[in-house]
């Protein structure tokens, strides 16, 4: 072999991607030629440096969040194309209810997991990049006072950092065609959206209850002043921890005099 | 899609998140694209995640890494006429600041910096394989199938963006 076709074959040798034999070649011309010998150095002190000290990112949160919701997203609607049959199968189960007479049962259930259905699209959307929230901030006297003007009902909004669900902001959204608050609260790398509007009006009742649909979880309650819904790929017990934090301040806030 | 196809993809393909988007960091310079080109490959790997069969850890990289340059590369093209104008600006911008201020490489970068600097003028089919071998350790048949290159080409452009890059290191450091 000649010297150019070492010093061709130099940046295999060191990647450990050059045949034995060739190596072994290489290696032999290593101690003889001085140029290749610098050469080879050269490479070694770059290869370190670049290993060293070009930075490896991390991906954010918020990215990770966004990928896990948009590929569960994907997944569910993508079974729901193939499973036609279930679904003859599932009305044909809810006619029968109605023909035992439960008709105010089958109309509550359909209209609770319409309305999940309906929080969860709109929890789904808000994970696509810029639709996370109108006002993003993590103080909850700048996101209160965003509503106003926007929705004739001021929703309470707190801030649980402190009980590690931050405040992310807030958006307006609609739910079943209604404008109703979105707060977006954080927990490590998960989102949780909390649907709100007025207990007298908006789409209408289902009771309390938990829906899950392809790794979501969605949450509903009523308050005598609010209709809440809460979505997020967050487990089941993390959630209901939550939720009982918007309860204690909801009853908190109640129980105090008006603020304001 | 059964909910055991939708865990077997967080479980062969998500892991390898941050390496993705290391990669997309590398390719747009830029954080948010980044995110998004990220957000875009993982939503067409899972389409095509039927087709994977590899089981290794290091196969769903590959795999993933894959889809992750090819949506780069579509972006990168959307972006032509644009990217091009800013590495024009970068040139005028440092021949600018080389001359108003002569002493001003005294202050020397650091070497990190240098070295990122270095990488971010290499052109993308360079960097690429820069990024893949030093920081992904990934082998050259590896690299080859991410970059769709032969593995002949890999080894070359390798060599080649080596030599760019203690070029640019070595005249840095004589500047100064």
């Amino acid at each position: 072999m000649t010297h150019p076709t070492f010093v061709a074959q130099l940046d295999a040798y060191l990647d450990g991607e050059l045949a034995a034999p060739d190596a072994g070649e290489l290696e032999a011309h290593l101690r003889v030629c001085a140029e290749c010998a610098r050469v080879e150095q050269g490479r070694r002190r770059l290869s370190a440096s670049l290993r060293a000290q070009l930075p490896r990112y991390q991906a954010p949160d918020i990215l990770r969040a966004r990928v896990r919701a948009l590929v569960r997203g994907e997944a569910s609607s993508m079974a729901r194309r193939r499973s036609v049959p279930w679904r003859v199968l599932s009305v044909a189960a809810s006619l029968m209810v109605v023909a035992v007479g439960s008709w105010q049962l089958a109309l509550t259930r359909a209209g609770g997991d319409a309305l999940a259905d309906q929080v969860l699209a709109s929890h789904v959307r808000s994970l696509m990049p810029g639709h996370l929230a109108d006002v993003p901030s993590s103080d909850q006297h700048t996101v209160k006072p965003w509503f106003n003007g926007k929705l004739d009902f001021s929703p309470p909004v707190y801030d649980f950092a402190g009980r590690g669900f931050p405040l992310l902001g807030g958006r307006l959204d609609y739910v079943g065609g209604e404008p109703v608050a979105a707060l977006v609260y954080g927990r490590r790398q998960h989102m949780i959206n909390v649907f709100l509007w007025p207990a007298g009006r908006g789409p209408s009742t289902a009771r309390a209850g938990e829906f899950t649909r392809q790794g979501y979880h969605v949450l509903h309650w009523t308050t005598p002043e609010y209709k809440y819904w809460v979505a997020s790929d967050l487990g089941l017990p993390e959630l209901r921890d939550f939720v009982r934090l918007v309860q204690q301040g909801d009853s908190a806030a109640s129980a105090a005099p008006p603020a304001r | 899609m059964e909910s055991s196809e939708l865990e077997r993809f967080e479980a062969v393909v998500l892991p390898h998140l941050d390496a993705a988007y290391t990669l997309a960091r590398y390719l747009t310079r830029d954080a948010d694209d980044a995110q998004d080109i990220v957000q875009e490959a993982s939503l067409r790997a899972f389409r095509y995640f039927a087709g994977f069969r590899g089981s290794e850890p290091g196969e769903g990289r590959a795999w993933l890494l894959a889809i992750v340059r090819n949506t780069a590369r579509t972006w990168h093209d959307r972006n032509r006429h644009h990217a091009e104008a800013t590495e024009f600006d970068e040139k005028l911008h440092s021949a600018g600041i080389a001359d108003d201020h002569p002493e001003a490489s005294v202050v020397r970068k650091s070497e990190s910096e240098a070295l990122r600097e270095a990488i971010d003028r290499l052109p993308l089919e360079f960097r690429e394989v820069i990024v893949l071998r030093e920081l992904e350790g990934l082998s050259y048949k590896e690299i080859s199938e991410v970059a769709g290159v032969p593995v002949g080409t890999v080894m070359s452009r390798l060599s080649r963006a080596r030599r760019r890059l203690e070029e640019a290191l070595c005249l840095t450091m004589e500047d100064g």
